[in-house]
């Protein structure tokens, strides 16, 4: 059981990257990206093809991959800020769930419907405590959660770049009449949460079921982190990710809840948006 | 020529035009007034000069560069700064942070905020915890420290107590006495009046009078007039 | 008038014989088509019914639902199932019990996301699909391990006349979904995507029209997968996976699939264009791609193809209506408003009471200890500057903002705890000072859906005739904003309320038709029985209505009494600081 949940631990990190990617899109950008990890997993399968059919270094092509994934997110970004710059959240959301059909059905076509040949980067235990084994991949995906989250965190509140990230966030209209340039932050903010989720799912790839739906998937557990979050903290996202990730874990050693478990990341979204609606208010806008 | 320059501007929004054939210029140091009822498509105005909305017809240049079909972020960069109706601070920011976002050297900096000493305490709290006039010295300062050509300044007065905004309105005229051109949009007309040298009366998006703010203000009928659309 | 009778009755039948029309093309088809073109036909009718269901939440209830195919595999799990332990009532009784079960299925999984907007529903609906998938892989559908296959219903058994039983299918449920379209339940929708504030204060519920689009919606689905299944004789998990619900969400939103021929046309492409794929040697993945491009570009440029097409006729058709629509404004005089007597003098018990109100937001306190009394059949004037606080009154008063102190009572009634939709329904409503009026409704059915009772046409076209507005059967769309917003009004007042706060009706109006306005409103208590708040900034329009007025000032009352009291105060004058003198 404890073995089962620190097991999970290498899955929660990944939901918690990419639950503070998806909070820093919602916060900034105003999407909820449902393509966030389908652009990934798409970086990766670059990545896949290039060790394995063109003999590419693991490293140089995991480099590829980063900045496929950052590219197509980009991509999304561009056409999103440029034709519904003024829509609300749910519009732009829309289109990325258009992105999401697009990349897995691609991915079928250029890379096949079977899970993929993946050499990991990272593998094999990086230590024991009391018997219980940690892999270096939960290692590395839970820091990097929590790196990301902090460097996030940092970037907004203590520099010049990350203050007029937030001043677009609060009131676009006036961050431009005050001449900061909108579509080009935006996009950027885009192409950095594409790269960090790439990075993460190409490292974590091939110690998950690595078909491209199920990682294109990731999103959902993903959005349950960053719904903890409210889809405003990031440090709650991260607790989100690896708390839903351990949750996940145990069940899996559990054979009566074999089905149920499926199950947790929707019943933990569905749970969050029941406790939230409590403080329900009048939309002025709406 | 250096003037903010309008020439037969229309503005449409959903339906049809709130905003019909307006033409105005304001020169550097001097200011505008544009008064007239709710509704009747000042701040539309004022948002087509600045990119807000588009225009549907007409032209609007700046010192002679058309800017009609530039983003708002290059009439930005034209020296064109727009005070939004109600408040425009980022709520989560400081008041230093919010100033600084305008402010190309921190000299520049500097005389922004030295412009309202009643904000030195609150230098580091976020805007959302000032009150209304407080917030209404940030956005001033913040256009202060943009160095602008030509100032847009919808409604400063609203939600204002008069002692408040009688401490604001000055600002306005030492704008201008440091050649800055400003269109002042403001529903205390009387007030508008009195600092500008040049008015138009809107009704109903079109221009009922244009000419001396001064002898609008000493002419009762003719303001009632402009007003009534007679 | 014989001849407008026969005219309504045509466009009542209308659909009816489109219905019966379609059973006889469904089976000219399955008697002509080629086997396999039947087969394939079969596998539209199901799409097109997931896709109706789709078109209920996406199209007009505005909301993205991402598991279609998840309530399609509880209908054919339900019908799979019942098969299974022989229950009885056969394959029509079970593909209702299917259809039943999916709604139910619909309303949970609405729940959650009822109250928050935004993009929650896409997040649980994504949840949904993608953990049913898993899960269904892992249990399958019940009879597949035994091989039990679904029988079709007696009649019906082989291709051909399972694909006319389809069609019956189809026509039940496009019929149905028409007529909940054109009723309350349809309006809801619609309005409910536009504006949350504008349904409640029309005194609908926002929770209920969500929910019913949700069980409409995945009923809908349900049926068709149920319909699936006795098709395929064994329902397998490959029929409903998540990419196949994202792909048909894309579909529908392509299509414009809330309107039921564009369902039709989406679902010949959602078979079509894999068919021909296949036939060309082309990998059918394509197909999905392509759907995501086009959906991108739909969905980014906000405009689908039943909308292009729909717009495209309306505008062949509309020079005549816009002619008829030119000869009615608000500002042409309308000659039995000089007759009508003075309205009943106001006096009584106040209908209306506020007391004490007080509401802060943070460190501003927007209204201090406010008082207000709107007596029978009376119009009192609410004015102030701009920021004063009026439309923070107003919704205060209407219920939308229920952290105030303070107590309102509606003929002696307490308000308190109720919400904006139960107060509308008690007879206090209000209108909104920006656009709330569903775009996607025509005149006649938004007039009814606000009204919230039986309206006679003479009685709905009278008073929009009083109002200058255009005739009922013109669609909002056409309509400006101005006028719209008249709209509204006319149909607050048909509800026949107890009081009507009225947010600066007059914003947005010409100067002529200010003046026609005030004339009319003037008329509304003697006509309606109705006593009015009304807001204004224009004290023109104010003094020629308004019996008593209150000024606010700061979110506190400055003056409150009889109209040249008030106007001629120092104090009021001093809060305008000038703008009085000049009116």
């Amino acid at each position: 059981m404890l073995q089962g949940a620190l097991a999970g631990l290498a899955a929660g990190g990944v939901y918690a990257v990419l639950g503070v990617c998806l909070t820093l899109m919602s916060r900034l950008v105003r999407v909820v990206n449902f393509a966030q990890a389908a652009a990934g997993m798409f970086g990766t399968y670059i990545a896949v093809w290039l060790v394995s059919n063109q003999g590419v270094p693991i490293w140089l092509a995991t480099v590829v991959a980063v900045g496929c994934g950052a590219a197509i997110s980009a991509a999304i970004g561009w056409v999103v800020s440029t034709w519904l710059s003024e829509a609300d959240t749910s519009a732009r959301s829309a289109v990325t769930v258009a992105v999401l059909l697009l990349l897995i059905s691609l991915s079928f076509i250029l890379f096949g419907n079977k899970p993929q040949p993946f050499r990991p980067i990272l593998g094999g235990p990086a230590f024991q405590v009391s018997g219980v084994v940690i892999s270096q991949v939960a290692v590395f995906t839970v820091t990097i959660a929590a790196v990301v989250a902090a460097a996030s965190h940092a970037l907004l509140t203590r520099t010049a770049v990350g203050i007029k990230l937030r001043a677009l966030s609060e009131r676009p209209t006036t961050a431009e009449l005050i001449g900061i340039p909108a579509k080009l932050f935006g996009i950027a903010v885009w192409a950095a949460t594409g790269a960090v989720g790439t990075l993460v799912i190409a490292i974590v790839a091939p110690s998950q079921s690595n078909d491209a739906i199920a990682l294109s998937m990731l999103v959902v557990p993903a959005a349950a982190a960053a719904l903890l979050g409210a889809f405003r903290r990031l440090d709650l996202a991260v607790v989100g990710g690896l708390a839903l990730g351990v949750l996940q874990g145990a069940a899996a050693q559990m054979t009566e809840l074999s089905v149920a478990r499926h199950f947790l990341p929707f019943l933990f979204i569905v749970g969050l948006l029941v406790w939230f609606q409590r403080k329900e208010v009048w939309d002025a806008a709406r | 020529m250096n003037a903010l320059e309008l020439r037969d501007v229309t503005v449409s929004r959903g339906a049809g035009p709130v905003i019909r054939d307006v033409s105005l210029d304001v020169r550097p140091g001097a200011i505008t007034a544009l008064v007239g009822p709710n509704g009747a498509g000042k701040t539309s105005l004022l948002e087509a000069v600045s990119g807000v909305v588009p225009v549907s017809g007409g032209s609007i240049s700046v010192d002679g560069t058309p800017i009609t079909r530039l983003s708002r972020v290059a009439r930005s960069r034209l020296g064109l700064v727009h005070i939004e109706q109600g408040r425009a601070v980022f709520p989560s920011l400081t008041v230093v942070e919010n100033v600084r976002l305008s402010a190309r050297s921190s000299a520049e900096l500097d005389d922004a905020l030295a412009l309202f000493p009643e904000l030195d305490e609150r230098r580091d709290s976020p805007a959302e915890l000032l009150s209304g006039g407080e917030q209404q010295m940030v956005v001033l300062a913040r256009a202060f420290a943009a160095r602008p050509a030509f100032l847009l300044i919808d409604e400063m007065s609203l939600g204002l107590a008069p002692v408040v905004f009688t401490r604001l309105l000055p600002m306005v005229q030492r704008f201008a006495d440091q050649g800055v051109g400003i269109l002042l949009v403001e529903q205390f007309t009387h007030l508008a009046l009195g600092l500008a040298r040049e008015a138009l009366v809107v009704a109903s998006g079109r221009v009922t009078y244009h000419g001396d703010a001064q002898a609008l203000r000493d002419s009762p009928d003719t303001l009632h007039a402009a007003y009534l659309g007679g | 008038m014989p001849h407008a009778d026969t005219a309504r009755v045509l466009r009542l039948a209308a659909p009816f014989a489109v219905a019966v029309a379609a059973i006889a093309a469904g089976y000219g088809f399955s008697v002509t088509l080629s086997g396999y073109l039947v087969y394939l036909g079969i596998s539209v009718i199901v799409a097109c019914i997931a896709i109706l269901g789709l078109g209920v939440v996406t199209g007009s209830a505005g909301m993205i639902a991402l598991c279609q195919l998840t309530f399609a595999a509880v209908g054919a799990w339900f019908v799979s199932g019942l098969n299974v332990i022989g229950a009885p009532g056969g394959f029509v009784a079970w593909l209702a019990v299917g259809g039943v079960a999916a709604g139910a299925a619909g309303i949970l999984v609405g729940l959650p996301a009822l109250r928050l907007r935004g993009v929650n529903l896409a997040v649980v609906t994504l949840g949904l699909a993608a953990a049913a998938d898993v899960a269904l892989v892992q249990v399958q559908f019940p009879g597949t391990a035994s091989g039990t296959f679904v029988p079709r219903p007696g009649p019906f058994a082989d291709d051909r006349s399972y694909f006319v039983f389809s069609v019956i299918v189809l026509v039940a449920c496009a019929t149905t979904l028409y007529v909940l379209q054109h009723s309350r339940w349809g309006s809801s929708w619609k309005s409910v995507a536009f504006s949350e504030r504008g349904t409640a204060a029309a005194g609908t519920s926002v929770p209920r029209s969500k929910l019913t689009a949700f069980a409409v919606s995945a009923a809908l689905g349900g049926i068709s997968g149920g319909l699936l299944a006795g098709q395929v004789g064994l329902a397998l998990p490959a029929s409903f996976t998540p990419l196949q619900s994202l792909a048909l969400y894309v579909l529908s939103i392509m299509a414009g699939a809330y309107l039921i021929d564009m369902a039709l046309f989406g679902a010949l492409l959602w078979v079509a264009v894999p068919e021909l794929l296949k036939r060309w040697g082309v990998p059918q993945d394509w197909g999905f791609v392509v759907f995501g491009a086009l959906g991108v570009q739909a969905l980014a440029s906000g405009t689908n193809l039943g909308a292009v097409i729909r717009t495209t006729w309306w505008n062949r058709t509309a020079g005549r209506a816009r002619r008829q629509a030119a000869t009615r404004t608000l500002a042409a005089p309308v000659t039995d408003v000089a007759a009508q007597p003075p309205a009943a003098a106001p006096g009584g018990a106040p209908v209306l009471e506020v007391s004490n109100l007080s509401v802060s937001f943070g460190q501003v306190q927007a209204l201090r200890d406010v008082n207000l009394a709107v007596p029978q059949n009376a119009v009192v004037g609410l004015i102030g500057p701009n920021g004063a606080g009026k439309s923070t009154l107003v919704d205060v008063i209407s219920g939308f903002l229920p952290r105030a102190e303070g107590t309102v009572t509606l003929d002696g009634t307490s308000m308190a705890g109720l919400s904006p939709t139960r107060r509308a329904r008690l007879g206090l409503r209000r209108t909104f000072q920006q656009d709330r009026v569903p775009p996607g409704l025509t005149v006649d059915a938004y007039v009814r859906f606000v009204a919230r009772r039986r309206l006679s046409h003479d009685e709905l076209a009278g008073t929009l005739e009083f109002f200058g507005c255009p005739p009922p059967r013109t669609r909002l769309s056409t309509v400006d904003v101005g006028t719209r917003r008249i709209i509204e009004v006319v149909g607050h007042l048909l509800a026949r309320p107890r009081v009507m706060l009225l947010d600066e009706p007059a914003a947005g109006l010409s100067h002529d038709e200010h003046i026609a306005l005030a004339e009319r409103l003037r008329q509304v208590p003697h006509r309606f029985g109705v006593s009015v708040l009304l807001i204004e900034h224009d004290l023109d329009l104010v003094r020629s209505v308004c019996d008593t007025i209150t000024v606010l000032d700061f979110g506190e009352v400055l003056a409150a009494g009889p109209q040249e009291e008030v106007l001629s105060d120092p104090a009021v004058l001093k809060a305008y600081m000038g703008e009085t003198e000049m009116l």
